[in-house]
């Protein structure tokens, strides 16, 4: 499953449709929920990884369809050449910063998913990102999908189980039952008191319930932060590692002291965070660089999981709220778009193209690609292929066929 | 403070003022609390002695400050006319160097290695140069915050700067967000139709949305977009075609420096369909037409409620404040004397139900411990950025998530590590307007010092750089990005002027001794009711008081009055760290 051109994902999506057809549940889903229950139990360690990059990024300058003069017609100006790309087959290359990537693709550890979006796509990123966030579209949901995938997987909520690498939480993780931890700084994830203050410091207030629901949700917190802040200290001090993560590490160096540290979290949530990838203007060195710093934490996060021998237990999840109109506008840069390529990355990722290519030509009413994917259906594949829960339908509140995308 | 109010619980959603029979000092600390930044007894008993008709008028009424109450901004003096028009980014700056021969005031060289150098250093001078006085802006406004007669101006500012957002990070010129604040400071209870279009005339909200790319026939959207969806209406209210109608209408709106420009020539003059009006609308009328929408009203004055009063807000209740506020032709003030002066807000789901900001947490921290300037130590933009809330750099054009989102198990411990740095000044302090954090950039100045050509001064440790950024760096032989950055530190550091870093002046033995309080319990009570909004309960009380008693070898305080400052330093800071002390 390495190499798939362009006729493959042909043939895959021949395969596809007719999974998705039946309403009732078909041997080959039925075999994958088989295959995902002695998953569990095989591991029971996987950890998942969300990399979500906000504001939109530009996929079809990420995966570039350089065999598909449309592209080239759509964007004289801003799309990009043959020879300035890394080419992965004969029809897609990386945008040129993302060696990374390729690397990755070449190994067959990074599979794309093509066309994800959703019906009736919303063009505001806070909208469309809380859609993503919620797995929620047109729809919305007080918590988030990654929260209520921790809810599902240890509902006693055992401190420490997921973890959000960002200075204010993340709707993704906001759970009924877990508190994340939530951090930017390690070093600051800590109290800082004199050594008469600690014994007054260390015990939390034993209230019962109060009627003030504020004051109760800081109690709560106040619970977590004191069973979290030393593991998370000792994990970010003791990790050492050689590994070059670039000039951005979007946090991922941190996840990997975690995981070094042996940290019971199952559950990461990071983020190329504040709308990064909102390119407009003069798109074209800014959203190179953008790719660079994304593709070189990502490789380098891949490596520091091989040095530390846990690389069969990570896959990484990449999204963005939506992609970017098919046509440049006339400020080199491109406006908020509709579908988009998502990437799974891991050492048990079968690499290769997922999903149907959508159409350059047959555009919606706006110019946006239309979505050929639910993006639903790649968090289902996480949540019961990867981590083997057989409750996606619950978590996702709607039934999403998995791909069938590890080994 | 620490009271639970006289309100009853059927005073929710109503919008009937509170009578004067109603008004108690717990209340009058409550209005101080969110019309403006808290304050010292002193500071509720004028306004409890007001009665609540005058007390809230004298907050949303306030008389004009003048500049010998309040200074104006103090400028360092670090823009030239060279700099603009300001190239988006650095290539963009050099490129045009290398075609023009010069860029940023700044010619090149005409031969020679790196001719392009002082070109680079000019680029980056200005984007440190501007942050750097962006950071003194932040402290004067919180200085404002601290001392102001008119409490509410600052905070309607502060609430505009979180609704119409903007971020230096994006905009790269101080000058543009401190203009931006003044529009906030001197419009901000005015009115909201005319505020809008001043935003939208503003040169940092022109460049914040790109605006000056939104030319006739290739109209750019973001303008338009947040224009409804987070400045006015709220997402659902308007259609994709609608964004695209607006869009035209604001084509050409631009901005030269600091000044607004329509440029004819960009400006689509055709008929637009917008909302189900059809004209040839520029972007004044698109307002006016949106500003007729009952979902801009309810938006508008939700969010408004939301910041004063508390985070759930029943639709009826939205529907009738949109109303008031519609029909009131978008007059803020009456809006906030509806809001201030009714019985919801001082109902029990308002009082003493609301996470505190970074801001409002720093601030109200400071008046509650009777300070009149912000402390340099621990610095101020540090401290709240940690925190979550920077001034001038919101982390997106939708501003700061409000309410339960301030607070993370991390940032609770990290709100208490803020008490006591501003109660135990580090001594070990070093001025982040001073000195330069990053390591590459010391790392360049140590090595040019110490004599050092550019190259060898900039490579980078040969060894493990395999990312693809790290590599790039070195490439282009016109003129050294490193050496730029670090020469751009320096260039800025010597311009902009330091801030004061004056650390807080706090007597809590004069203070309990002026109280009279006699015994630890007595002290314990008396901070709890003074710095805290919901009472931690009895156990903690105990706690608290066990720990005093153990620092001072004694319950009696007259015995420990020499000696007792640093223990009650600890003991506040206890109080500070509890989880109630961040709810207001």
């Amino acid at each position: 499953m390495i190499d798939h051109g362009p006729d493959h994902t042909q043939t895959r999506r021949g395969l596809l449709q007719a999974g998705a057809a039946g309403a009732a549940l078909t041997p080959l889903m039925l075999a994958g929920a088989a295959r995902a229950q002695a998953a569990m139990s095989a591991n029971p360690n996987r950890i998942l990884v969300v990399l979500e990059l906000s504001g939109g990024n530009d996929g079809l300058n990420t995966v570039v369809p350089y065999g598909d003069d449309a592209y080239y017609r759509a964007r004289p100006n801003i799309g990009i050449r043959k020879a300035r790309l890394r080419t992965i087959d004969d029809h897609f290359g990386f945008n040129g910063g993302m060696v990374g990537f390729e690397r990755l693709y070449k190994d067959g550890k990074l599979a794309i998913v093509h066309g994800c979006g959703y019906p009736d796509p919303s063009f505001s990123h806070f909208t469309s990102m809380a859609y993503w966030q919620t797995a929620a579209p047109n729809r919305g949901d007080a918590l988030g999908w990654v929260g209520r995938l921790a809810d599902a997987m240890a509902p006693t909520a055992p401190p420490n189980y997921l973890v959000n690498i960002s200075a204010i939480q993340s709707l993704a993780v906001r759970a009924e039952k877990h508190v994340p931890i939530v951090f930017n700084n390690p070093d600051n994830f800590t109290r800082e008191a004199f050594s008469e203050e600690k014994a007054a410091l260390a015990q939390t207030p034993n209230h019962a319930a109060v009627a003030n629901p504020a004051q109760q949700y800081l109690l709560d917190l106040a619970k977590s932060a004191n069973q979290s802040s030393t593991l998370v200290r000792q994990a970010w001090s003791n990790y050492r590692s050689p590994i070059d993560y670039g000039l951005n590490d979007l946090g991922l160096r941190r996840v990997a002291a975690m995981i070094n540290a042996q940290m019971p979290a199952r559950l990461y949530y990071a983020a190329y965070a504040n709308n990064a990838f909102d390119t407009h203007v003069t798109q074209g060195d800014l959203h190179g660089r953008l790719l660079t710093y994304t593709s070189d934490a990502v490789y380098g996060f891949m490596q520091d999981l091989e040095r530390m021998g846990r690389a069969n237990d990570v896959t990484v999840m990449i999204f963005s709220e939506f992609g970017r109109r098919v046509p440049e506008n006339t400020s080199l840069g491109t406006d908020h778009g509709a579908a988009n390529a998502m990437f799974v990355v891991g050492e048990k990722v079968k690499g290769g193209h997922y999903g149907q290519l959508p159409s350059l030509t047959e555009l919606d009413a706006g110019d946006n690609l239309k979505f050929t994917t639910d993006f639903r259906r790649v968090y289902a594949t996480m949540i019961e292929g990867w981590l083997g829960q057989p409750s996606a339908p619950a978590i996702l509140k709607g039934q999403f066929e998995r791909f069938a995308m590890f080994a | 403070m620490a009271k639970s109010g006289a309100a009853s619980s059927d005073w929710q959603g109503d919008l009937s003022p509170i009578s004067a029979a109603e008004w108690t000092p717990e209340f009058a600390a409550h209005l101080l609390a969110r019309a403006g930044f808290s304050g010292t007894p002193a500071d509720i008993a004028r306004l409890a002695a007001m009665g609540p008709t005058q007390a809230v008028r004298s907050l949303v009424y306030f008389k004009p400050v003048d500049a010998r109450t309040l200074p104006a901004f103090d400028e360092s003096g670090i823009h030239d006319p060279g700099l603009e028009p300001f190239p988006e980014s650095r290539p963009a700056a050099t490129d045009l160097a290398k075609k023009t021969g010069q860029a940023l005031g700044v010619r090149a060289r005409p031969s020679g290695n790196r001719r392009l150098q002082p070109v680079a250093d000019k680029f980056f001078y200005w984007l440190r140069a501007s942050q750097l006085e962006t950071n003194r802006v932040a402290y004067w406004w919180a200085n404002r915050m601290l001392n102001s007669p008119a409490p509410l101006q600052e905070k309607m500012a502060l609430f505009w700067h979180g609704h119409f957002a903007s971020n230096e990070d994006k905009v790269r010129d101080y000058r543009k967000l401190l203009g931006q604040l003044r529009l906030y400071q001197t419009m901000g209870t005015g009115n909201f139709r005319d505020l809008t279009v001043a935003v939208a005339r503003d040169p940092g909200m022109l460049s914040f949305l790109d605006a000056g790319k939104n030319v006739k026939g290739a109209p750019n959207e973001n303008f338009a977009r947040e224009i409804m969806e987070l400045f006015t209406m709220g997402v659902g209210n308007y259609t994709e075609r609608d964004v695209r109608e607006g869009a035209r209408a604001f084509t050409g709106w631009n901005y030269v420096d600091l000044k607004f420009v329509v440029n004819a020539d960009q400006h689509d003059n055709g008929p637009k369909t917008f909302l189900g009006h059809t004209g040839n609308f520029d972007g004044i009328g698109i307002i006016d037409i949106i500003m007729q929408q009952p979902a801009t009203s309810r938006y508008v004055s939700g969010k408004i409620y939301r910041f004063f009063a508390r985070q759930d807000l029943d639709p009826a209740l939205q529907a009738k404040l949109g109303d008031a506020f519609r029909q009131g032709r978008y007059e803020i003030k009456p809006l906030l004397e509806l809001i201030l002066r009714s019985r919801d807000f001082y109902s029990p789901a308002s009082v003493g139900t609301r996470i505190q900001s970074p801001i409002q947490l720093a601030v109200s921290t400071y008046k509650k411990l009777g300070l009149d300037a912000v402390p340099g130590v621990p610095d101020f933009n540090g401290a709240t950025g940690v925190l979550g809330q920077r001034l001038f750099a919101p982390p997106t054009v939708a501003g700061w998530p409000d309410g339960r989102s301030w607070i993370t198990p991390g940032l609770l411990l990290e709100r208490g590590n803020f008490a006591r740095d501003v109660l135990f000044p580090d001594i070990n302090f070093i001025p982040p307007d001073r000195y330069n954090f990053a390591a590459d950039i010391r790392a360049v100045s140590n090595k040019i010092r110490d004599g050092a050509d550019i190259t060898t001064a900039t490579a980078q440790p040969g060894d493990r750089v395999t990312a693809e950024s790290n590599r790039a760096a070195d490439r282009d032989e016109d003129f050294n990005t490193r050496y730029a950055s670090y020469r751009g530190w320096q260039l800025a550091i010597q311009k902009v002027k330091p801030i004061s870093r004056a650390t807080a002046q706090i007597d809590l033995s004069g203070l309990v001794q002026a109280q009279g309080w006699r015994t630890t319990r007595q002290v314990v009570d008396g901070f709890i009711a003074r710095f805290m909004w919901v009472a931690p309960g009895e156990d903690v009380r105990l706690r608290l008081t066990t720990f005093l008693d153990g620092q001072l070898g004694t319950t009696d305080i007259q015995a420990a009055s020499s000696y007792m400052e640093e223990p009650l330093r600890m003991l506040l800071h206890l109080v500070m760290s509890q989880p109630e002390y961040q709810l207001d």
